[in-house]
């Protein structure tokens, strides 16, 4: 303890210049805290958002994911009823999903365009929430007419097609056998996903519907959503185990956007970092080169009292860990701040590439990152006071002495 | 006490040597307090560094209470460490440090419990009288009153051997007077060798031998033969 407060002593002897020193890795802290927070935030985004959109896991014929069809939902899953009862059972499991993938063309009787279609149960909407952004009309859910076959379309689909809520659209597709198959649909609402490329092309429609269209009872996938998102790797490993007959695949491997995101993220930020901590490297470096220099008749006076080399050593790295701390310190209740005023002001970033739509910049405040930023200027202050010290303290100590 | 014995020692500046110490040898008794004189490039400095286990770089032997000391870094800085004490012409105290705490420090160096360290501390300031000014820092004491204390650093752990690298220079007189009857006092007291560089007569005066060096050759009178002969 006493070490410690001559240290702190130290820290305040020339103050200034610890001064800087300290805002040096306070601004390096803030900064890879913003930083790292804003990426933990998309990490998080993106994450529900692939987890909101596929499901915790999905469940497949083993080809599906692996092989091309011959024909549609050739590997697709049949006889779903008791499967969805059985995993009904398990009280980690909030809901299951069917989804049937289809594709064909779309037409309004003058003129057609290409769709991806997407046969979903209507349950589909209310476990997921608001996940589409509804431009006109209603969403699939709440069906207040059971019987009739209704489609919501994609924005630029439909202003493709030049329809509107309430008018009349056929979809063809091959059916199961091979077939060629229409259907006449209802447009019961626009929505916009935020992608030009997929607002083109998407549509959604029932599933009754879309097995009436592909003339099957089959679904291409069961999306299996979890009360608790962080039970996922386990839950998939006890299924794949129980049966291997199907693919139960988690949503990280179906979320390529998030992952390349994440990659993307990663090198940037780290890169960033990097260059951050080698700031605060160099910074403190040269405050304790100076610190060093302006003290060696003192460490030839403590050496000629008897301290070792590692005495001397330690003092300093004492004095430059504490710089250090209170630096990274001050660094993350600065980004606490900014993280709390990009809240308050309500910022907003521009659309990312392959979308139209902008979202708050907001930052994720993490104690653990914190925590590691911390520890890891902490070591960096170590490191460069301990090159510093050890130049200092290995002078003789009747040179120490005489320097003036 | 201690021992030295044909002590050479070579500077080299460029191409040139210098011979600082060109054989000396002397013993000086356990309680004995020994002047170095001589002036300037004497060799004072470089001998009181080679008696203070300070500098390793030289040629003969050292002896300490009867046992040659080796040349190894580790046992010379324990042995600076328990039975040695050092004075320095400019106090060098830690500014960061009130008084009491520079004159701490080599008992925390000793692992000392804190009660036992802090009756040594308390007493040894006392008999410096800077009681009053325990909690202080250097910069707010004066000359004197920092080398008072430099006194007490050195004496607090009661060494074995003082070494003192003129310790009255940078003092004025009335002062100096007053540091050197402290050191002649509490190294009564505590019985400690006292080795010291100085060009001060009243310092020599005070001494129980001079050791004179010139040219890095030494010889040695007794400063209160000289002076009964002079007056």
């Amino acid at each position: 303890m006493r070490w410690i407060s001559f240290a702190f002593f130290n820290v305040c002897r020339n103050g200034r210049r610890s001064l800087f020193t300290i805002l040096v890795a306070t601004v390096a802290v803030a900064a890879i805290l913003t930083t790292s927070g804003f990426a933990l935030f998309t990490y998080q985004s993106l994450a529900e958002k692939a987890a909101r959109d596929e499901g915790n896991f999905i469940i497949t014929h083993q080809k599906f994911l692996k092989a091309e069809e011959d024909i549609p939902l050739q590997y697709g899953l049949s006889d779903i009823e008791k499967l969805i009862a059985q995993l009904e059972t398990d009280e980690d499991i909030k809901s299951v999903l069917p989804r049937i993938n289809f594709n064909g063309l779309v037409s309004n009787g003058e003129k057609s365009s290409i769709f991806i279609g997407l046969g979903v149960d209507p349950e589909e909407f209310m476990v997921k929430g608001p996940f589409l952004t509804m431009l006109e009309g209603k969403a699939l859910s709440n069906f207040d007419n059971e019987g009739e076959a209704e489609v919501v379309l994609g924005k630029e689909l439909a202003r493709n097609l030049k329809v509107t809520v309430g008018d009349y659209i056929t979809l063809m597709s091959t059916t199961t056998d091979g077939a060629l198959n229409a259907m006449d649909f209802t447009i019961r609402g626009i929505y916009t996903t935020g992608v030009p490329d997929l607002d083109k092309r998407q549509l959604y429609v029932k599933l009754s519907d879309a097995q009436s269209l592909l003339y099957t009872e089959k679904v291409s996938s069961l999306s299996v959503y979890l009360f608790d998102i962080s039970k996922t790797q386990q839950t998939v490993l006890d299924y794949q185990k129980r049966d291997q007959s199907l693919e139960f695949t988690p949503w990280w491997e179906r979320a390529f956007y998030y992952q390349s995101v994440k990659d993307l993220y990663n090198r940037i930020f780290g890169l960033l970092g990097g260059i951050m901590v080698l700031l605060v490297f160099f910074s403190i470096s040269n405050t304790m080169a100076m610190t060093v220099s302006e003290r060696t008749r003192e460490i030839g006076t403590v050496s000629a009292m008897g301290s070792y080399q590692w005495e001397i050593i330690r003092n300093f790295v004492l004095e430059s860990s504490m710089i250090g701390f209170i630096g990274a310190a001050l660094g993350i209740v600065a980004s606490a701040f900014i993280a709390w005023g990009l809240v308050y002001l309500g910022l907003e970033m521009p659309p990312p590439p392959g979308s139209n739509q902008g979202y708050p910049l907001t930052i994720t405040f993490s104690w653990e990152v914190a925590g590691i930023v911390l520890l890891t200027m902490v070591l960096v202050c170590v490191l460069a006071a301990l090159k510093a010290a050890y130049k200092g303290s290995s002078k003789s100590i009747t040179e120490a002495l005489s320097h003036v | 006490m201690l021992k030295f014995s044909n002590i050479v020692k070579s500077y080299k500046t460029g191409e040139v040597v210098v011979d600082a110490l060109k054989g000396v040898s002397a013993e000086i008794k356990k309680g004995e307090t020994v002047a170095l004189c001589g002036p300037s490039g004497s060799g004072k400095s470089t001998l009181l560094n080679i008696c203070g286990l300070l500098d390793d770089d030289y040629k003969g032997e050292i002896w300490l209470a009867g046992k040659a000391v080796s040349k190894d870094k580790k046992v010379m800085t324990q042995i600076r460490r328990e039975k040695l004490g050092f004075i320095f012409q400019r106090y060098n105290l830690i500014p960061v440090m009130s008084v009491y705490e520079n004159v701490e420090y080599p008992l925390l160096m000793l692992n000392m419990n804190k009660r036992e360290r802090m009756d040594k501390v308390v007493d040894i300031i006392n008999k410096v009288g800077l009681k009053d000014h325990i909690s202080k820092r250097p910069d707010q004491l004066s000359g004197g009153q920092q080398q008072r204390v430099a006194i007490a650093r050195a004496l607090v752990k009661r060494p074995e051997i003082v070494i003192a690298d003129e310790p009255t220079a940078n003092l004025d007189t009335s002062t100096a007077n007053m540091v050197i009857d402290l050191m002649r006092d509490l190294g009564n007291d505590l019985g400690c060798t006292f080795i010291v560089a100085t060009h001060d007569h009243r310092m020599t005066d005070r001494c129980h031998r001079v050791l004179n060096l010139a040219d890095g050759n030494l010889s040695a009178f007794n400063p209160y033969e000289t002076h009964r002969r002079a007056g």
